[in-house]
């Protein structure tokens, strides 16, 4: 991943990263905002249920009073009244439920269940409460069922029986409470209704756990319920025990429909989706144009860096700033100006060190024929007065002339390494080359030495100038055979490599030391005695101009293996090479 | 002296001539109207008309014997008494029965009704106690068509005017063999509820109108004359054999608590019987149990079951005592509940609609549509099969109660039946 890259990517992070934490403070403020409303809308809602159910309370108490004061309960009680008279007196005191019952809770008259007479009351209430001044909750048998009311129980005919009658608490109590908008109350009565201001609620086992709670702790509980798959059907409930006397006759459930706070919620996301979205486009853009102006000039000192690295010394870098990446480029330039003089102070210095080395070499090489030619010249002046002169003379000019070739033959070579020529690549089959080099080195006996050839059956054929491969060849067979002065195996292998040909030329000799490795391919070093040290020296620039590689492995004792790696085309010529700064 | 004497014979004259006054007032009086209102809705008086409507049914009864008569009729022990036939014979194989019939008995168009030969020949070797137990049941009544498709009969009244199921009048025949009947006519107001009857009964628009059993009790306190009349209502749980085992059946009909319902509900009024006839009719009802076993119902029926019933919920008799009966089902785990189309078990009227164990048989097993009864077996074998097969079980036997002014006397034998116009309404 590039620098350009990396800072794009910390530049978008960190607009969509602040994006996000707005957006989650504003979402959390808010919810805690709609909180605090909510729980000051239920606890009125609460209030205004207690109020709203002791004002029923007293009216009920007032009624059930005036149903035992009136002469038909007294007739029931005496038994001189039909057994359903109940209902009529129930209708006149305007009660949704009446009992006229014995002491010991037998029904005597029923206005909502006429045909109970002679049972006893079943009303889940404790004992004591019969004889209770108060108005209490209490489960009301029907034929339809089981229903809540709000009871009172009074005494009739001096106590001979006693009329309990109430009024259900019914959807229109809570729909009195005039809750605000998006609010609305429930109520739970035992043993397990659940009722609203529209009615009964349908799938009331959702608020089940919820009111499992206040039934468990007698306390206020809090929770949420999602009535549809629809998350804005959710609705958040504070649910309050309603008691009488210790005892849990109800749980108000007061609901706060989550829609709206929802519906915010999801807008300020979408919103912060939005902004974040846009956020990162535009920190992206910023960033692109940020890291272009900075990373630009890092990019052209490394475009210098590595023309520098590819031997282009006058790469150059401009100076764009003055700040640090300035004063980067400045460094560098000094610095590519410094290799620059070092580069050429090496170049002469390595010239005259060449010269010298030449010039020792030639005037090694020419001493040694001078000498037998001095020695030639002085022997035929001093023979010329001897009778022998004709006898010298032919054998001192037969020595000169030998010398004289050998003379020639020195400078020849030098002549060779200095002319050689460009290569002319053409598709050739370097196992051809090798079988041609091996037969001219064969053709004269060695018998002691046997050449094993090696050679891969496909991938061989590449782009080469035949001549020069031939003479670099035939240089180290020559240097292998040399190495091999008492016999021994000669073996050139060729193998497909890479996306080219490997050329390995092993003898059997004595090795070379690490040293001699080090410094084989130096011009005119060689270990041979009579050896010019050019051979390698030519092997390695035929393969330098094949742009391929040669490497040298050896030990003492192990013989010596000069590897060749050539590839298989070359690269056009007119093609441009080389990065320059 | 003299002057006391003659004040003495003048109140004598005035007490004399108040107490002629009196028993005049005591005697029966020809005239005026029977203005009588009741709940059923009679389609016909047509003796070969049978009615589905067990009310109906009830009061086609009632009201037919006015118009049509038979040739015997049963008196109050169920023993035939000559009535159109004054006597009968038989021929010496006792195969043939031969009627001889009342003479001058009229018809309403005013013809005579004479048989061929005066007499009516009826070939049937059964004995004779059946025959003549046959002949006295409405369907034997005495129907002549007349040329214009009228129906004549020969009873103390004449259809004068007859709206199916809303009003009839019935005039006295004044030909009738039996002497012209007090009233002049009865004019019947049909499909009135109780209330409404009560109601007109209140304001003077009805002389005689029907009362539930429960109510009977508050009129009579009050001084109003009430009258009970055949035919008689029984009271019974009708279930669908086919739906309801029979273990269920015998659990509810055990879980009924008959004595608080006839206590409290029917404040006493008819009887608590497990049989569908009357024991003063049959003598035999005690041998069908009526009494309450819930330990034994909730053994038949261990776990719960629902039943579907169903029942008049206008009749103001019968849906207090439903409504009982689904509170002391429910002790006995069977939970019973209203429901729509055929009910799993119905609480029903049936109407003894004769004072024969045999023919209020018969007219029972017409409208539950069961086979007709056996004339060879007793009324306890018919009765006992009738229950099994229809799967009836009786409850109780209501009087069908009459509310009458204080002007109706002698109800309610309808040809005796006379108008006190001086009386209180």
């Amino acid at each position: 991943m590039t620098f350009r890259t990396k800072l794009l990517f910390i530049s978008s992070f960190m607009v969509a990263g602040a994006v996000a934490l707005v957006t989650g403070a504003v979402s959390i403020s808010t919810r805690r905002a709609f909180d605090a409303i909510d729980r000051e809308r239920r606890q009125a809602l609460l209030t205004q249920f207690r109020d709203e159910l002791a004002a029923r309370s007293s009216e009920v108490a007032r009624r059930v009073e005036l149903a035992a004061s009136s002469r038909g309960a007294q007739q029931i009680a005496a038994g001189a009244a039909e057994y359903d008279h109940a209902q009529t007196e129930a209708a006149s005191a305007g009660l949704d439920f009446l009992d006229v019952v014995e002491p010991d809770l037998t029904i005597i008259s029923s206005a909502h269940w006429p045909a109970r007479f002679g049972y006893k009351n079943d009303w889940q209430i404790a004992p004591d409460d019969w004889h209770s001044s108060d108005v209490f909750l209490a489960r009301i048998s029907t034929p339809d069922g089981n229903v809540m009311a709000l009871t009172a129980i009074r005494p009739v005919a001096g106590g001979k029986a006693l009329v309990a009658g109430g009024r259900r608490l019914s959807p229109e109590l809570l729909k009195s409470l005039g809750v605000a908008p998006g609010m609305r109350a429930l109520l739970w009565l035992p043993p397990g209704e659940v009722i609203g201001a529209e009615g009964p609620v349908t799938d009331p086992q959702k608020l089940a756990s919820l009111i499992q709670d206040v039934r468990t702790t007698n306390r206020e509980a809090t929770g949420a319920v999602q009535w549809t798959s629809d998350r804005s059907s959710s609705e958040a409930f504070l649910a309050l025990p309603i008691t009488r006397a210790g005892t849990l006759a109800g749980v108000l459930l007061a609901g706060t429909s989550l829609s709206t706070q929802l519906g915010l919620e999801r807008s300020i996301l979408r919103t912060g989706l939005v902004v974040g979205a846009s956020g990162i486009v535009i920190g992206v853009l910023l960033g692109w144009w940020t890291t272009e102006r900075i990373t630009r000039p890092v990019e052209r000192l490394a475009a210098g860096a590595r023309a520098v690295a590819g031997g282009d010394l006058s790469a150059r870098v401009e100076v764009l700033s003055r700040d640090e990446i300035g004063d980067l480029a400045n460094a560098f330039n000094r610095m590519t100006e410094q290799l620059l003089e070092q580069r050429d102070r090496a170049i002469q210095a390595e010239r005259v060190a060449a010269w010298r080395e030449l010039a020792r070499r030639l005037a090694h090489e020419l001493k040694n024929p001078l000498f037998p030619l001095q020695i030639t010249i002085e022997n035929l002046q001093r023979s010329r007065e001897s009778a022998e002169f004709d006898e010298v003379f032919r054998e001192s000019t037969t020595t000169l002339l030998a010398e004289l070739g050998n003379l020639k033959t020195i400078i020849g070579r030098f002549s060779d390494f200095a002319k050689m020529p460009a290569p002319q690549f053409e598709t050739v089959d370097i196992n051809e080359i090798v079988r041609s080099v091996m037969k001219l080195n064969f053709q004269v006996e060695r018998p002691n030495a046997k050449p094993v050839l090696e050679l891969a059956s496909d991938g061989t054929r590449i782009q080469a100038d035949p001549d020069q491969l031939r003479r670099a060849l035939g240089n180290l067979v020559l240097n292998a055979l040399d190495a091999m002065p008492e016999g021994g195996t000669l073996l050139v292998r060729t193998a497909p490599h890479d996306s080219g040909v490997r050329l390995a030329v092993s003898d059997s000799g004595q090795g070379l030391t690490e040293e001699e490795c080090q410094r084989l391919f130096t011009p005119y070093y060689t270990t041979k005695q009579h050896g010019t040290g050019l051979g390698l020296a030519i092997v390695q620039s035929v393969v330098s101009d094949h742009n391929g590689k040669i490497s040298v492995s050896s030990g003492s004792g192990r013989g010596t293996t000069f590897t060749i790696d050539l590839p298989a085309s070359q690269p056009d010529p007119l093609a441009p090479r080389g990065e320059t700064a | 002296m003299r002057r006391t004497a003659l004040r003495w014979i003048a109140a004598g004259n005035a007490i004399l001539a108040l107490a002629a006054a009196l028993e005049a007032a005591r005697r029966p009086r020809y005239g005026g109207e029977l203005r009588v209102e009741i709940r059923a809705a009679i389609a016909s008086l047509d003796p070969g008309a049978v009615s589905e409507d067990p009310v109906a049914l009830g009061a086609q009864r009632q009201w037919m014997p006015l118009v049509f008569e038979t040739l015997v009729q049963l008196d109050d022990h169920g023993r035939p008494q000559p009535w159109l036939a004054t006597s009968w014979t038989h021929d010496t194989a006792r195969k043939t029965w031969v009627f001889q019939v009342r003479k001058n008995v009229k018809l309403h168009d005013g013809s005579t009704w004479s048989p061929a030969g005066g007499s009516i020949t009826i070939p049937d070797d059964r004995a004779i106690e059946q025959i003549l137990r046959e002949l006295a049941g409405a369907r034997s009544a005495i129907v002549v068509k007349a040329e214009d498709g009228a129906l004549l009969g020969t009873g103390p009244f004449r259809v004068a005017r007859w709206d199916a199921g809303k009003s009839a009048t019935l005039v006295a025949h004044d030909q009738y063999w039996g002497g012209r009947p007090f009233l002049d006519s009865i004019s019947i107001q049909m499909g009135r509820s109780l209330a409404d009857q009560a109601s007109d009964f209140q304001i003077g628009k009805a002389d005689a109108v029907e009362i539930a059993a429960r109510d009977l009790r508050a009129p009579k306190l009050r001084g109003t004359t009430i009258a009970n009349t055949l035919p008689m209502d029984i009271v019974a749980l009708q279930f669908d054999n086919g739906r309801v085992p029979a273990p269920v059946r015998q659990a509810l009909a055990l879980s009924i608590d008959r004595a608080s319902i006839h206590n409290v509900l029917l404040q006493k009024q008819g009887e608590i019987s497990g049989a569908l006839l009357p024991n003063w009719l049959t003598g035999y009802s005690f041998l069908f149990p009526a009494e309450r076993n819930l330990v034994r119902a909730k053994q038949l029926v261990p776990a719960p079951f629902s039943l579907t019933f169903g029942y008049d919920r206008q009749d103001a008799a019968i849906r207090p005592i439903a409504e009982r009966i689904a509170v002391n089902a429910s002790e006995a785990g069977i939970t019973l509940r209203q429901g729509t189309g055929a009910a799993d078990v119905r609480l029903v009227r049936l109407p003894v609609t004769a004072g024969d164990p045999w023919l209020a048989l018969q007219d029972i097993t017409a409208l539950l549509k069961v086979a007709p009864v056996l004339p060879a077996a007793s009324p306890y074998e018919n009765e006992k099969a009738l229950m099994e097969s229809s799967g009836v079980i009786p409850l109780f036997h209501l009087p069908r109660g009459w509310m009458l002014s204080s002007k109706v006397k002698n109800w309610p034998r309808f040809e005796d039946v006379w108008l006190d116009t001086g009386a209180e309404p």
